[in-house]
């Protein structure tokens, strides 16, 4: 790792950047900011960052797909995803990826430290330092990008063809489901207007 | 020469921070598939209630029902091909963590229910690969992956008899096959009521006709 480590920041909201800008900037890090997924991928072609930070839910090209460009290109390059509310399903997709950590909005300053710190610790070793190594870890990462995007084309189609079987399943689930939750939601405001009486 | 414009320097600012949602095979698809839909099932209320509308002669209605049948048919795998081969595939996934689906789907059930009238925030983010809420994801899936087939098979066994006879006899007759088609066809009616109407409940009655024109999700208060 260089000794200055640098930082990229993609998010459409300037604030966000502005915010890992004044956090890790006081600690010692350079960072960059970047708007979009566009112009956060043009900017990794120029330079080597240590860590990406990018938000899930941008104009354009997404978080989910600037992560995973970027772990196609370097995957070592730890990439640490932003995001809000109601994202679970988006995490739950990223996680696939291999994206190195979760960073929840409202950010504060000991977040943005500690996550960086944690995604930077478990990320140092893979580094590649000679030049061999790097064509090696280049070739590698060839072959693992092909392999990984056929594993995930053969998973999008057989999900595909499981969709009518599972949602039959849930359909005919469904009305048990429903009196279940129903039963559940008047026992529970039974008991609440009892201990308040 | 004049600088460039804020579209030129970036277009997704520029679309006002919105999402393209529906791309432009899906659009296509969608509006020739509800055009296509609204008329077979006009077609198919004359073919049926002959002595009650008198909107073409019954042969005008069995052509025209059989015809746009079949381009319905060919729209349909427009759709299927596209989303196999598209990273938008993962919109039709399953959900497999059935608690997890079902407590989202209740959400969403009490938002429409009670929360939408409060101003509450829309419980679904909705993004490129995953637009559908719980609800409509179980719809959608449902409706293109089981009972537009069983219509198209039901249309097809009843287009030619003869050539479909064995498969006819195997499922129990033409009047099986009749009701199954009647019974997917009321379906339709009731889905395509639904579907018009929660069309109607983004940020303004018509965002949501908007976004199926022109690909990009209109803005929400709480965005």
């Amino acid at each position: 790792m260089r000794n200055i480590p640098q930082v990229l920041v993609i998010d459409d909201d300037a604030v966000v950047g502005h915010s890992f800008e004044r956090v890790l900037t006081e600690k010692g890090y350079e960072v960059d900011m970047a708007l979009s997924g566009e112009e956060g991928l043009k900017d990794m072609d120029t330079t080597d960052y240590d860590i990406v930070f990018t938000d899930i839910k941008m104009p354009g090209i997404d978080g989910i797909e600037v992560a995973e460009r970027i772990k196609a290109k370097c995957p070592w390059t730890p990439v640490v995803v932003i995001t809000g509310y109601g994202t679970e399903e988006n995490e739950a997709r990223a996680s696939v990826l291999g994206v190195n950590g979760f960073v929840r909005k409202p950010l504060t300053p000991e977040m943005i430290e500690s996550v960086t710190l944690k995604a930077l610790s478990e990320h140092e070793e893979p580094q590649p330092a000679a030049n061999e190594e790097v064509i090696l870890a280049e070739t590698e990462a060839v072959e693992f990008k092909g392999w990984r995007k056929a594993l995930r084309i053969a998973r999008n189609i057989a999900l595909f063809f499981a969709a009518p079987f599972i949602a039959l399943s849930y359909i005919i689930a469904l009305p048990i489901v429903g009196f279940y939750t129903f039963a559940k939601l008047a026992v529970e405001a039974w008991q609440k207007k009892r201990a308040v009486s | 020469m004049s600088p460039p414009s804020a579209m030129e320097q970036n277009p997704g600012k520029a679309q006002d921070q919105k999402i393209y949602l529906h791309p432009l095979p899906v659009r296509i698809w969608h509006w020739v598939n509800a055009a296509g839909f609204l008329l077979l099932i006009l077609t198919g209320f004359q073919l049926r209630y002959v002595d009650l509308f008198s909107l073409m002669s019954f042969e005008t209605a069995v052509h025209l029902h059989n015809w746009i049948g079949f381009f319905v048919i060919a729209n349909w795998f427009l759709w299927f091909f596209y989303y196999l081969t598209s990273d938008k595939i993962t919109n039709y996934h399953p959900d497999l963590n059935a608690a997890s689906f079902f407590e989202r789907f209740f959400r969403q059930a009490q938002f429409y229910g009670q929360g939408i009238f409060m101003g509450q925030k829309r419980p679904h983010d909705v993004h490129p690969s995953n637009k559908f809420n719980p609800m409509q994801k179980l719809t959608y899936q449902f409706m293109m992956f089981i009972t537009v087939p069983i219509t198209f098979i039901s249309g097809l066994m009843m287009w030619d008899v003869e050539r479909f006879s064995a498969l006819i006899e195997l499922v129990g007759g033409i009047r099986v096959v009749n009701t199954v088609h009647v019974l997917m066809f009321i379906m339709f009616v009731m889905f395509m009521f639904v579907h018009a109407y929660m069309g109607m409940l983004g940020p303004k009655p018509s965002s949501h006709y908007k976004e199926m024109i022109t690909g990009y999700e209109e803005p929400h208060d709480e965005d």
